[in-house]
């Protein structure tokens, strides 16, 4: 975007403030709202890696030195609360729900969770091979909404006759 | 005798397009099929028991999940007994507010949507995605590709879309193993080109999300939904997968949306008789109900179905409103080649340039249209000059500038030789000095030298064997002498840590402040309030290089 929308911005929040009284704080309770938004330059404090590096330690510099790899530069579960109560704040419920379950799947790794994927895809499964992944979810990785949507899904999928053909 | 002026009018480009009558029993209808279910819902307990006249035994899986995740059930008997029309008017209405409008619209069933679309004629649909798209600023997309794969072209081509404004860039491949390297050159031209663009690479659903939890993407939008069972098994998944797929997505800080659009499912062969319109609501309902932040629609690959039936192109531009009016950042396609007549292509996208969208298309190809590899675009980079001049004849933002030569060679060579340094770096196939600057001057692959694909392709193998991340292209950028770009790079993978950019409709400025839903929403309520042009961006748009000055004179 270029400076001279990033100034219109400007202005009109302000014109917006004026009619509207100053923008709603932080709920209580430490909740973020689009108050807070964008996290990155407001909370910025508040944001830590998977690897419980504060957001405000990140530098270019430790890319290079190696003193940060591809593992710190994640987004943790914590931050996608965080996002997800921004998101509810401006009436996305949905949406937020998505990123909580997100919160939960970052504990899962790469490559099993591409293999979850595959395995709720149609005919892939059958019903105890979901309902297996689904525990797995909630008692290894404490997933618990994705580990509901998998069972219900589960459900479904038998319902639909979508489970695996034997 | 034959009449010459028919002779004339059959050679006409728009008599070389194919057309249809409606069939509504087989969903060759765009909207208002007289076998779409009429809207109802029955609530019992909290749960749905009937939906657009089907009872809940009786529903199928998208219906199922319908019900059960996209619904607001709390003020959705309220919402499905206001009058259509009287909700319709209230979306042309200025004192109605868009807020207002969303708590009718996220209460209610696909089938009411299609109703209250129904309403309106294709003025009115343009006055509704005014008001209701997501984010207050308009924004643009584009494709980046080319016949051969060839990276330095890709890095060019995306270092010159950036510096004409695109804020998002999608790439896809010829041959499926050159994805890396197609993700790679794209990253590196559109940071390059301009901080902050995000890049996409379209690839089958698994494999585009290892390329994005690589950290050579940072986003995802070619994630399908149908809006018919069987289509949707034929596309190799289900609701649920795919919302399952969009927690992946943003589990790795990557924002994502999904894709659907009217005529896939006729053209699939499964439309169960109901309009395009009807059951494309039912995808993005879907969408809705997966918890994704937005959708590209508007026909997309599928364009020549809508296309081909009375009303199509305005279906096309109500299927866009429906995805406002479920409050979903709004990708209006405007991409796919569906006509020979250059007249039909600019009236197909009038709607969406005119009124302003999330992202007017996804995408706008910025190669000759035969190196587009997503079957050709409705706008190429052989009408940059047309649509800049468009924007100023209209007073419009469709998301563009024109722009110096000298500025977009500076830009291709750079990106060119970005690449090179890190493909050298990191110990992959040379770029040589001859590739960069064919990159630097090209119009398309044809000006290109041919790469050694075999070379390539097993260098790729053995880099994604190495495990080689979006991190090693910042530390061998730097190495190779372009902090800057480096820089850019470390500065999109660190959004990834924040995820400020999941949000709905996001994009990034060229300092990295991220736009969206959240902290840019659209506020428009009737003439001179919503986004205006600023000064110095009317400055921009209208002042095209050939434009003769009066003083000159």
């Amino acid at each position: 975007m270029d400076q001279e929308l990033l100034m219109k911005q400007i202005v009109e929040q302000v014109m917006n403030a004026m009619s509207k009284g100053v923008p709603a704080p932080a709920a209580p309770g430490g909740r973020m709202t689009a108050a807070n938004y964008p996290l990155a330059e407001k909370e910025s404090g508040k944001i830590k890696t998977p690897t419980g590096k504060p957001f405000s330690s990140l530098s270019y510099e430790k890319v290079l030195s190696g003193e940060l790899t591809a593992d710190d530069m994640r987004i943790s579960p914590e931050t996608l609360e965080y996002q997800a109560q921004v998101a509810e704040s401006v009436n996305r419920e949905a949406f937020a729900g998505n990123l909580r379950r997100a919160a939960e799947l970052i504990a899962v790794p790469d490559d099993r969770l591409l293999e979850i994927y595959n395995a709720l895809r149609p005919y892939r499964s059958t019903k105890q091979e979901l309902l297996d992944i689904a525990n797995e979810l909630d008692q290894k990785y404490g997933a618990k909404t994705a580990a509901g949507l998998v069972r219900e899904a589960a459900q479904v999928y038998e319902q639909r006759d979508r489970l695996k053909k034997f | 005798m034959k009449s010459k002026r028919f002779e004339a009018l059959a050679a006409r480009p728009v008599n070389q397009d194919g057309y249809v009558q409606e069939w509504p029993e087989v969903g060759l209808i765009a909207m208002n099929s007289p076998f779409d279910p009429k809207p109802s819902i029955k609530i019992e307990n909290g749960r749905v028991v009937e939906m657009d006249g089907k009872r809940r035994a009786d529903f199928d899986m998208l219906d199922t999940f319908i019900a059960d995740h996209a619904i607001r059930l709390d003020n959705a008997e309220k919402a499905m007994s206001i009058d259509s029309l009287e909700i319709a008017r209230k979306i042309v209405d200025i004192n109605v507010s868009r807020d207002e409008i969303l708590d009718i619209t996220l209460s209610v069933t696909p089938a009411k949507l299609t109703e209250i679309v129904g309403k309106l004629t294709i003025v009115e649909i343009m006055m509704g995605m005014t008001k209701m798209r997501a984010r207050l600023m308009p924004a643009n997309q584009c494709h980046v590709t080319n016949v051969k794969d060839n990276p330095v072209q890709i890095a060019a081509d995306a270092a010159e879309a950036a510096v004409r404004g695109f804020a998002e860039m999608e790439t896809t491949v010829g041959i499926a193993r050159y994805a890396p390297f197609n993700a790679m050159a794209l990253f590196v031209g559109a940071q390059a080109g301009r901080p902050g663009i995000m890049t996409q690479c379209a690839l089958e659903e698994a494999t585009e999300l290892q390329l994005g939890m690589r950290g050579f993407t940072t986003y995802a939008e070619t994630i399908s939904v149908y809006g018919t069972e069987p289509v949707f098994m034929d596309g190799d998944d289900t609701p649920y997968s795919k919302a399952f797929l969009a927690s992946c997505y943003a589990s790795r800080g990557l924002k994502m949306r999904f894709t659907s659009g009217t005529g896939s499912e006729v053209q699939m062969g499964y439309a169960e008789g109901k309009s395009m319109l009807y059951l494309e609501a039912r995808c993005l309902a879907v969408t809705k109900g997966a918890g994704v932040q937005g959708t590209q629609n508007g026909s997309v690959s599928c364009v020549g179905v809508p296309a081909g039936v009375p009303g199509g192109i305005r279906a096309i531009a109500a299927e866009n409103l429906i995805a406002m009016l479920l409050d979903l950042e709004s990708t209006t396609s405007n991409d796919q080649t569906f006509t020979h007549s250059d007249l039909r292509r600019v009236a197909r996208s009038v709607p969406q340039l005119f009124s302003g969208t999330d992202y007017i298309c996804s995408g706008y190809s910025a190669t000759p249209n035969y190196d587009n590899m997503f079957a050709g675009s409705n706008w190429d980079a052989d009408d940059y000059d047309d649509w800049n001049i468009i924007q100023r004849d209209m007073r419009i933002d469709g998301g563009l500038q024109p722009v110096k030569e000298d500025d977009v060679i500076k830009a291709r060579n750079k990106a060119a030789r970005a690449l090179q340094g890190m493909f050298r770096e990191l110990g992959l196939p040379p770029i040589t000095d001859e590739e960069v600057e064919a990159a630097t001057y090209a119009r398309g692959s044809e000006d290109m030298p041919d790469r050694n694909v075999n070379e390539d392709l097993k260098a790729i193998e053995d880099m994604m064997a190495r495990k080689v991340t979006g991190v090693d292209f910042v530390k061998a950028l730097d190495r190779a002498g372009f902090p800057d770009v480096a820089q850019n790079i470390y500065n999109m993978l660190r959004q990834k840590v924040a995820g400020d950019y999941l949000h709905t409709a996001s994009i990034f400025d060229k300092d990295f402040h991220v736009y969206s839903g959240v902290n840019a929403p659209n506020d428009y309520h009737g003439p001179m309030t919503g986004y205006q042009l600023s000064e110095e961006r009317w400055e921009q748009i209208k002042n095209i290089p050939n434009a003769i000055r009066p003083e000159d004179i």
